[in-house]
């Protein structure tokens, strides 16, 4: 007579200890996918106490006063150019102030985290402003926080012109604190202190805002003239910094 | 093997440097360039917890601070392997405590650290940014605090494991 053997299941039981392992690890995961949107919403919330107040320094101020005329300047010579241009678009976008809550832009990355998100209107894009002019766009946005991309990132690129000589060119951040104008074409006329302006070209951040002053013209530069530009929105000082939403 | 990984407040205050990433403290930064939080977490945990649960630490670290950075780049090979290398430094016979071990360990750690990036960096095409002034500052500063912070840690975490052994 056969003895009977019964079919035993394979043993599961050493793997259970797995299982919280592997959580742990899809959670990281999604907090790697998400951009860290659960930390930098902790961070958000823990630190809203200590959010900057809304003064600014005199300094900032100026630079702001500054900005305000060259800006104003500039729109009064375009806008007899550009009247038709702006007829066609949309009305004026919603300005969302937002405070600085995290700033690194000198080590490896150029980013700032700034305490609004999408839960205010701002997203992935949007041009931010702070007192003296354009300081980069939004890059990623959680519920309460945004990632901003400086301008002087190494991977921010966005179309400028000079309006004194108006001549286009590529505004490239290289990680320091002075990006780098590449211009379209060879010997442009740019000289040290033109104002440089986002370009009315571009389809990534609004026409006309002020982004810096040129410090330097290297003319020698193949296989066009390029030049270095000083931010006139002093990254380091700006605790608030405005968005425009809406605008599409 | 140690069970700090256990003792869930030991494995919380690895939250502290994300935070501290993004906190980023004006008045601990060298021209600019902050130290690198995560090594100066990572050394003292491998070193007391073994190489597996250093390698563990350094990959959860890792995923978490690659999801506060913009672009692709990445810290998970650089923390899993300094976890995994000062686990295995961690059980051999002599102990390291001395100040001036912790701080070349993590000097060295921060310069493969920067390394790792810097050849992502120049692999993406952004061999522009002024790649070297960071790594020799963050890695100086990391090499200078971690004497102080590291042993702390050490000195903490070490009791603990201990008592849990008695």
């Amino acid at each position: 007579m056969q003895t009977g053997r019964s079919f035993r299941a394979p043993q599961l039981r050493p793997l259970g200890w797995l299982w919280p392992w592997l959580l742990l690890l899809l959670a990281l995961l999604a907090v790697r996918l998400s951009k860290g949107a659960g930390f930098s919403d902790l961070y958000a919330l823990l630190t809203r106490p200590f959010w900057p107040g809304s003064a600014q320094g005199e300094w900032v101020r100026s630079a702001q006063q500054l900005g305000d005329q060259m800006r104003l300047s500039q729109l009064e010579a375009d806008n007899r150019r550009l009247r038709q241009l702006l007829q066609l678009q949309q009305a004026d976008p919603v300005l969302v102030g937002a405070p600085v809550i995290s700033r690194e832009s000198g080590g490896w990355w150029q980013q700032l985290l700034i305490g609004k998100g999408a839960l205010h209107g701002v997203r992935a894009g949007d041009p931010v402003l702070a007192p003296g002019g354009l300081l980069g766009r939004v890059a990623s946005i959680t519920p309460t926080t945004a990632r901003v991309q400086l301008l002087t990132d190494g991977n921010s690129r966005i179309g400028v012109w000079v309006p004194r000589i108006r001549r286009h060119g590529l505004l490239t951040g290289v990680g320091t604190s002075r990006p780098v104008l590449r211009f379209l074409e060879k010997d442009p006329g740019a000289r040290p202190g033109d104002l440089v302006a986002t370009s009315p070209a571009s389809t990534l951040v609004p026409p006309n805002l002020t982004v810096g002053v040129i410090q330097m013209v290297d003319d020698r530069a193949v296989p066009a003239t390029e030049a270095v530009v000083q931010l006139s929105a002093p990254v380091q000082a700006v605790d608030w910094v405005q968005v425009p939403t809406g605008r599409r | 093997m140690a069970a700090l990984h256990r003792q869930g407040w030991c494995a919380a205050t690895g939250l502290l440097v994300p935070l501290l990433t993004l906190a980023a403290p004006g008045f601990l930064r060298l021209d600019g360039v902050p130290p690198a939080w995560a090594v100066l977490w990572l050394l003292p945990w491998a070193l007391v917890d073994g190489p597996v649960s250093g390698a563990g630490a350094g990959l959860a670290l890792a995923l978490v601070l690659d999801g506060l950075h913009l672009g692709p780049v990445t810290l998970v090979p650089a923390l899993v392997v300094l976890g995994w290398w000062w686990g295995r430094l961690g059980r051999r016979g002599t102990r390291i405590e001395r100040s001036f071990s912790l701080g070349l360990l993590a000097l060295l750690g921060t310069l493969l650290l920067g390394g790792t990036l810097l050849a992502q960096f120049a692999w993406l095409g952004e061999a522009g940014r002024p790649l070297l002034r960071t790594l020799l500052a963050q890695s100086l500063l990391t090499g200078l605090l971690a004497p102080m912070l590291c042993s702390l840690q050490l000195l903490l975490w070490r009791q603990q494991t201990a008592g849990l052994r008695g």
